[in-house]
This record gives structure tokens, sequence and C-alpha cells, in this order.
């Protein structure tokens, strides 16, 4: 078995994990990152895609609210790029109880998050689609941002500062060196080879999968609930601004315009597998419904897809097990705190080497990593030499000089190379050249790391037509053998199906029967040689 | 008007391969027939391939063996209404009315056609220009690539097509067919400059002497529009070696050709086309339909019919739909429809047999629309193509070969019915 050896391992290619993982490598450890998947192929790929201003936690949740509100301004300035600055509204329906209003912005005023009551009739100009009978609207610092781009962005500034980032590198068992973990042993699952890592310190940012890791260590589980909650895109900008109602946290209370589409969100219920998200009927009606009280004719427009998440819930726990962050009470996983809650192995079960950083919010990921590196300075430098200083609230991600996204970005970029380059994916604009290069970044890129890369096949034919092509791209790159080929182009399909077979109606079901019409009734895919 | 006040004309809805199917046979048979169509039906999306009936759920070798058993099976497909009988009648009638390019085979044996992977796929009856890539053991096959068209992937069919069957060898060969130095050519923009005689020489040019001596030549479905067949035989000439089409991803060239060739035929025969025109309202009288309305730019407009051939399509089309709060109808004259599950739509696997697939509208032997008592709903309307209710054209790969027979006996039953 082949090994490498280095101060800091980061276990888990979230949000996260590659904050900590850039944190590490900006104050000078050798880091090493490891992904049993792609980069935010986990919850951090699968959320709606608010930056939050702190006002959804507001009332609730105070340090949850106080955190989002300072990161919100950090995240604006260091990965301006991934953001779109659509602001965001409190609106008060019908269905919502209008004294809720004073309790909402009393608890922003004290939690440090800024807001502003508007008149119902500017927030119905500025949002037309949205409930005539609104009764209050708050206008607040709420913005859509990319997941991916922000994780990617994190993980190129890590690794130019030296960390290497392992994806496709699937834990199969914790070293222990006496009484601390002294790193880990990874396979590729696509080729079976291992390799161990070596660490110093092992930190563990695998969130909903927390608990596991924690067993495979020898440690006492970590009480993490993985929390479900589904989304829905809408193939359209139902809204420009991020609309929330305004209320207690609740089933489908925010509707987050990203790219071309806007995302509802969400339902919370805790489930026992993070990997098995089942999505029911029962719940994309709830949804729908929800949807309805926003924005009435919901349920008339697409819906593109819907898919779950699997939150990191951090639960009730007893006092004195060696962890920083707040308490919360168990039951109901809304009840449970949005903050996070950062471990040492060695207060909380004797084995030293080993930190788990996990609850908290795509918001905060970045808070995280900086409370997570700066234990491991005190743990690898030692309590009294000086904290090495954490850079990452000043230091710019790649391309955030670029400013603020804009919806309207994507078709300028297109046009500058209209006639030169083939156009793979049309609904997302990949090109062939866009598509080529990254492969040439990541030579073993499946069809499915592309769409998170890429895009691609994300739009409203879902895969229609680049499945094909993108398929026949890989494949004629010798960079798939026949039956890698097969098979990717048969994952792809599935991958997609998986997401849009629970809320096919309307257009979108049609849309899904001509790529069946293509898929099978032209290309006959089902009859591949395995 | 005829003396009885009743119009002539037969309204056919729907300009798919049902529909105008439909509306030749009414116009060769004697009858006024006017198509009324929202746009160019789904022809565009197909190989043109006339598939009749490829699994069931195993490989079949030749559908006229195999339909006895499977209409016995599947009491509900449309070719257990209409008879199987129909479906060799009907095939014949359509090869006789196609000659740019002309079709071949039958329902005795299937050809085994490489898709674009590369696939050998079911089907019956089929353009002149691909029979030659029927896929037996033992042959060899070069596929010529073209780099700026995007929805075809030589190496992608050679690699399949070489573990398609016993000794079969296949390669991909690579052109660099220029056309004015773009990019991201179109299936139908390659197959226009396919006119161009010079164009048509430099695609033989550039494979000759890298062709072996027993290859057969797979080419993407784009060898011209009008004067397909002239194109392909020039081409094997020059070769001097079977050469066939393989269809692309949409916009197909093949589709558009018989999409042509239909409507050329309709034309001929006195039939006329409405198109932009979606069917928005009927007239009706007790369980007649008296009249169709259409709403286009000019416009509402009626349209009095002696009958009506309701060819509108399925889910893929929009002949049937279903909306946010899961309500299913057929669009144009709101029939029942039968078979929506009421359990699970849709089951997990991709690949899996989708219990909503079959949904659509039943009808009686002579294609007129029953309800769920087996009463027919209108009496002078017959549906045919995909918004029957039974198949699943997709997995059976049975589309063309139901949209064909059933458009044909539609029009047959209404012929029958004047006497």
């Amino acid at each position: 078995m082949k090994s490498i050896e280095t101060e800091v391992l980061v276990v888990g290619g979230g949000a996260t994990g590659v904050g900590v993982a850039r944190d590490a490598a900006l104050r000078g450890f050798d880091t090493v990152l490891v992904e049993r998947k792609d980069l935010a192929e986990g919850t951090t790929g699968r959320y709606h895609g608010l930056l939050h201003s702190g006002g959804r936690y507001a009332v609730k949740d105070p340090q949850a609210a106080r955190e989002c509100a300072a990161e919100n301004v950090v995240l604006r300035r260091i990965a301006a790029d991934t953001i779109e600055d659509t602001g965001g509204l409190f609106v008060t329906t019908p269905w919502d109880d209008p004294e809720f209003g004073d309790r909402f912005v009393r608890g922003c005023a004290e939690n440090g998050v800024p807001v502003e009551e508007i008149e119902v009739a500017d927030a119905l100009r500025r949002e037309p689609a949205l409930h005539p009978k609104l009764r209050r609207a708050f206008l607040v610092a709420d913005a859509s941002m990319d997941s991916w781009k922000l994780v990617w962005a994190c993980a190129r500034s890590a690794h130019r500062h030296g960390a290497r980032i392992l994806t496709y590198r699937a834990v199969t068992e914790v070293l222990r060196d006496g009484d601390a973990v002294a790193g880990v042993v990874v396979v590729d699952p696509r080729t079976g080879d291992e390799l161990a890592v070596h660490a110093r310190l092992t930190v563990n940012a695998t969130g909903a999968w927390a608990g596991r890791l924690t067993v495979m260590a020898g440690c006492r589980e970590v009480e993490v609930v993985p929390g479900k909650g589904i989304m829905i895109a809408m193939n359209h900008r139902i809204v420009n601004t991020v609309v929330n109602r305004c209320t207690m946290p609740s089933d489908g209370d925010i509707l987050v315009p990203i790219r071309t589409v806007s995302v509802m969100g969400t339902t919370d219920s805790p489930v026992r597998d993070p990997d098995e998200l089942e999505i029911t009927q029962a719940e994309v009606d709830h949804m729908l419904e929800e949807g309805e009280k926003l924005v009435p004719g919901f349920r008339s427009y697409r819906a593109l897809r819907v898919w779950a998440g699997a939150r990191p819930l951090f639960g009730a726990r007893p006092p004195g097990d060696g962890v920083t962050g707040p308490r919360a009470p168990g039951g109901d996983t809304r009840d449970i705190t949005r903050a996070h809650a950062l471990i040492d192995h060695a207060e909380r079960d004797g084995v030293g080497g080993f930190v788990t950083i996990t609850g908290g919010k795509a918001t905060t990921f970045r808070l995280m990593a900086e409370e997570t590196v700066d234990l491991a300075c005190r743990k690898l430098d030692g309590a009294e030499a000086a904290l090495r200083p954490c850079r990452t609230a000043t230091e710019l991600l790649p391309d955030a000089e670029n400013g603020y996204y804009s919806v309207r970005s994507r078709l300028a970029a297109r046009e500058e190379n209209l006639l030169d380059d083939q156009l793979v994916c049309e609904c997302e604009l990949v090109t062939r050249g866009t598509l080529e290069a990254a492969l040439e970044r990541r030579p073993t890129a499946n069809i499915d790391d592309v769409r998170r890369a890429l895009r691609l096949g994300m739009g409203p034919c879902q895969g229609g037509f680049c499945t094909y092509r993108a398929a026949g791209i890989l494949h004629c790159r010798q960079q798939l053998d026949q039956a890698a080929a097969n098979a990717a182009l048969l994952g792809f399909l599935q991958e997609r199906w998986k997401g849009v077979a629970p809320i096919l109606y309307g257009d979108q079901l049609r849309q899904a029967r001509l790529d069946d019409w293509l898929y099978q009734g032209l290309l006959d895919v089902e009859h591949l040689p395995a | 008007m005829r003396a009885d006040g009743t119009p002539h004309e037969v309204v056919v809805v729907g300009a798919g391969v049902a529909g105008l199917v439909a509306a030749l046979r009414l116009a060769k048979g004697g009858r006024r027939v006017r198509v009324l169509a929202k746009g160019v039906g789904a022809t565009h999306l197909t190989g043109a391939t006339v598939d009749v009936l490829g699994y069931s759920p195993e490989r079949v070798g030749s559908p006229a063996a195999a339909l006895p058993g499977f209409v016995a099976a599947h009491p509900d497909h449309p070719y257990a209404r209409i008879g199987i009988g129909v479906v060799d009648e009907a095939l014949s009638w359509l090869k006789g009315h196609l000659a740019d390019p002309r079709y071949v085979g039958d329902t005795g044996r299937n050809f085994r056609l490489p898709t674009a992977v590369g696939v050998p796929k079911p089907s019956a009856v089929v353009p002149q220009t691909m029979a030659a890539g029927d896929v037996v053991d033992g042959k060899s096959f070069a596929i010529v690539g073209l780099p700026a068209l995007k929805d075809f992937y030589a190496d992608l069919v050679a690699g399949n097509l070489a573990l398609a069957g016993d000794g079969i060898e296949a390669r991909a060969v690579p052109v660099g067919l220029d056309l004015d130095g773009r990019v991201d050519v179109t299936p139908p923009a390659y197959a226009r400059r396919f006119a161009d005689p010079d164009f048509r020489a430099e695609l033989a040019f550039s494979l000759r002497g890298r062709l072996g001596a027993d290859e057969v030549v797979g080419v993407p479905a784009v060898l011209g529009l009008a004067g397909a067949e002239a194109v392909w035989e020039e081409l094997e000439g020059r070769l001097e070696r079977p050469v066939f089409e393989i269809p692309t991803l949409p916009p197909s060239v093949p589709g558009l050709r018989l999409f042509d060739a239909l409507m050329g035929a309709l034309r001929r025969a006195g039939g006329r086309v409405v198109m932009g025109a979606p069917v928005v309202g009927a007239e009706r009288e007790g369980n007649l339909v008296r009249g169709l309305y259409t709403e286009a730019a000019n416009g509402r407009r009626y349209y009095p019919a002696s009958h009506v051939v309701l060819a509108s399509g399925g889910w893929a089309a929009g002949g049937i739909e279903m909306d946010g709060s899961w309500a299913v109808r057929e669009t144009v004259l709101d029939l029942p429809v039968c078979g929506v599950p009421a359990g699970a739509r849709f089951l997990p696997g991709y690949l899996d047999h989708q219990p909503l697939a079959g949904a659509g509208v039943a009808v009686d032997r002579s294609l007129r629309p029953v309800d769920g008592e087996g009463d027919v709903v209108l009496a002078n309307v017959r549906v045919a193509g995909a918004t029957l209710a039974g198949a699943e054209p997709w997995k059976e790969k049975s589309g063309d070969g139901i949209s064909v027979s059933t458009g044909y006996h539609a029009a047959v039953s209404i012929l029958a019915e004047e006497g």
C-alpha cells in the first residue's frame, strides 16, 4: 500500500472540509483532504443556494443568526462571484400572523441582522408574482450562492497553497497510534487502489456522516442527526429576490432565485441514513401547496427537479463532553440549533489527534473552518505558542475580484465564442471546449462530476441531448472504455431520472417522455452491452 | 355540404405519422380531408424506421410470428384493437407511397439497425438508405464520423457494434468534411449541403483508400433531404461498398424526409394542411362532433367535419397531459383517459416499466373512443397513434408501427362507413 504523510488531514469534501483545508493551508500547515466521492457531492451540493442574512434564525436561534449575519458580510467580500446579490424579503402572507413581524424585527436588531420594513406595495412592485394580499414585508441581506463554485474556489485556493485534494477516496480504516488517531486508509472505489494517509491531526468534516467516522476512530459516536430537506427547482425566475415567509421556520417557506431557476425549500425531518433520502409524493405536494401561498399559481409553473439534502444537526448532549458551542434541546430536528459544534476527541473520548467539526450552515462554513484550524494550531503548535493568524476572512477566493454574479453574465460569456465552439448543453450553455478543458483538469471525471463542475444537464431538458454528447466526447477522448462509457451514460440517465420522477407533471412530464423517446425509442440504450 | 346538410370533409388533428397516414389514405380513398396541426409532428424526432415490434420483452426476430402471441397477452394494445392483419396491409400500402427514399422490409423479419450508440435496434420496415446496416454475425463495419456534428459519435457506435455479435468488427473512420469552417453543424445543415455534387464527391474522396474490402460503411443520417436515395446510391457507387445511414439525435434528417414525403403525397392527392392551428374547441351534437375550432394568429376559425381523426400524439407531443394537481386529460376533445395508475405513476429505475406509460385513450375495434364501460363516447371520431392507450412504444419498439397501422385503420374505417 502506498502511503503519504501530512500535518493536517481533512476528511470530507463539502464546504466545511474544503474550508478547513484552505484555512490550514493558508496558515502554513501541510494539508491533505480526502473525499469519498466528488467535492460538494453531499449536503453542500444539495442545498437551496441561500446565503443567509441571519433573518431566518433571528427569532428562534440567535447564535445562528449572529453568525450568519457576520459571515454574510465576509462571504460577499471573499466569494463575490459565487453570489448573486438578490437581496431578501420576509413577507407575511394571509396565512401568517402579522404580530410575528414585530418579534422578527426585534430578533434582527438584537442579533445584528440589518432589516427594514417596507410598504407591501413596494414589495409587490419589486416581486409582482407574490401573493397580492401580503400584509407586511421586510427587506434583508439574503442572497443566492452557488455552492459548487464556492467549493471549487476554496479547493483551488487550498491547492495553490500546497494542499492536496484527493477525491474518490473513501475511508476504510482509521489508523491509531496508541491513544491517538494517526491518519486513515482510503480506497479509490473506482480502481480499488488503497492509500495510507498519516497525519498529526485528523479533522472529521463529514457533516451528516460524522457519526460513522467517530466510531471508526474508536470514539463514542457523535450525535449528529441527518435532517432531510427536500427542494424543488422551478424552471423560472419566479422571483428575483430571495423570499421567506415571515413565520417560525417551517416547510416550504423559502423561495431562492439562483441562476435561471427558483428553488423552493424546504422540509425538515430526521432520517437514519444520510445516504437514503427518499422523497415522497406527500412531501412534494406539501411543498407545492406552500408555494401557492407565496406565489399564487405556483403549481402551474414548470417544476424541473426535486432533490433532498441531509443537514448535519448536532443533537442534544450532556454537559462536560469536550464540546465547544451552544447547547440545544432534542426532539424535532427543526428545534436543533443550526449553529455548529467543534469536538476535541482528546477531551471527550481521550483520543488524541482527532477533532470533529459538524452542524452549521453553508453560510457559516468559513467561521467553522477558522475555529477548527484555531484548535488545530493549539494542538499542533502547543497551547502556549502564538496562534497563527487566520487569513480567510480577508483573502479573496479565486475570481472573487470579478464581483457579484449576474444571471445575465452567462449569455455574455457565450457571445464571445459563439462561432468558435460547439454547444454541448444548450440549456446551461456548456461548450465542447469547456467540457474538454474540465476533462483535461480531471482526467477521471464521470458525467456527473462534469455536471457539478459545469452544470451540464441541469436545465429544462435534464440531459435530453447532452447526456449522449457527453458520453460520446468522454469515450472518444479515450478516457472511458466501452463498458465504462455505457455505464456512464446509463448512470447519468438514472441520476437525472431520480430527481425528476417525483415531480413529473405538465411540461416537465412532456419533456421526460421526449427524453425517453430519444434514449429508449431512438437510441435503444436499454440494450447497450454491459 | 351533402344533401343531408353534413359536411363532406374529414378533419384530421395532428401532422405526425399517424395523422398524415390517415389523411393520405382518406384522400386516396376519395374523401375531402383537411389536417389541422399545432405544428409539425414528432416525425422530426424519429429515426423514420417503422418499428413494428422489437421486444416482447425478449428480442423479436419476426414480428409476424410474434404478434399473435403478443396481442393475446396484451388485449388492450392498439394492435389487438385493430387486428394484426391490418398491420401488414398498412405497411404494404405505405411502402407504395414512399419513393425518396424507398422503404424495404416487412413484418416477416426485423432488421437490426445500429443506433447512434451502436445498439442494433429491431425494425421491420426501413428506408432503403439504412438497410445495409443490418447487424449479422461476421460483418465488418466502418463508421464515418463528422467532427462538426455533435449529435453522432462514430467511436461510440463502433465500440458497441463490435460487441453486438460473433465475429463483428467495427471501427470509426473520422473525416474532416469541412462546412465553411463551422464547428457546430446540425444534421439538416449537413443534409442540405449534400445537394452539392462537389460536397458529395469530397466525402467519397476523403474515404478513398481508407476502407477495408469487406467493410460496409455507416454514415450519420445526413445524406441529403430531397433526393436522398440518389445521394446514397451515388456514394455506394463511388465507394464500391454497401453504405447505410444511422439516425442522429433530432432534428432527424430521415424524419424530415418522411414528413416531406407524406406531406407531398397528401397535397398531390388533394388533401389540405393547416399548420400553426391548434384545435381549441369542438362543436358537439349528441355523441357526434360537428366541427372543430382552431385559434391562430389570424383568429378563431371553425372547420365543419363529417368525421374526425384524432392523432394529436401522446405525452411527448402534448396530446395527453397531466397538470400540477396530477389530473390527466386528453387535450383536444377531453376524451376519457384510461390506464392512469392509482398508485405510483413512476418507478425509481429509469429503465423500469413505468406505470403511467400505457395511459391513453381506449377505443373500440374501429378506433372510436370509449369510456370506462366500453361505450363509444363520440361516434364519428377515430383515434390513432400515440394518443391510444395500452402500448409502451419505446419499450416495445412499436411506435411508428402503431402510428402507421392505426392511422391507416382509422381512415379505412371511415371509408367503410361511407360505403
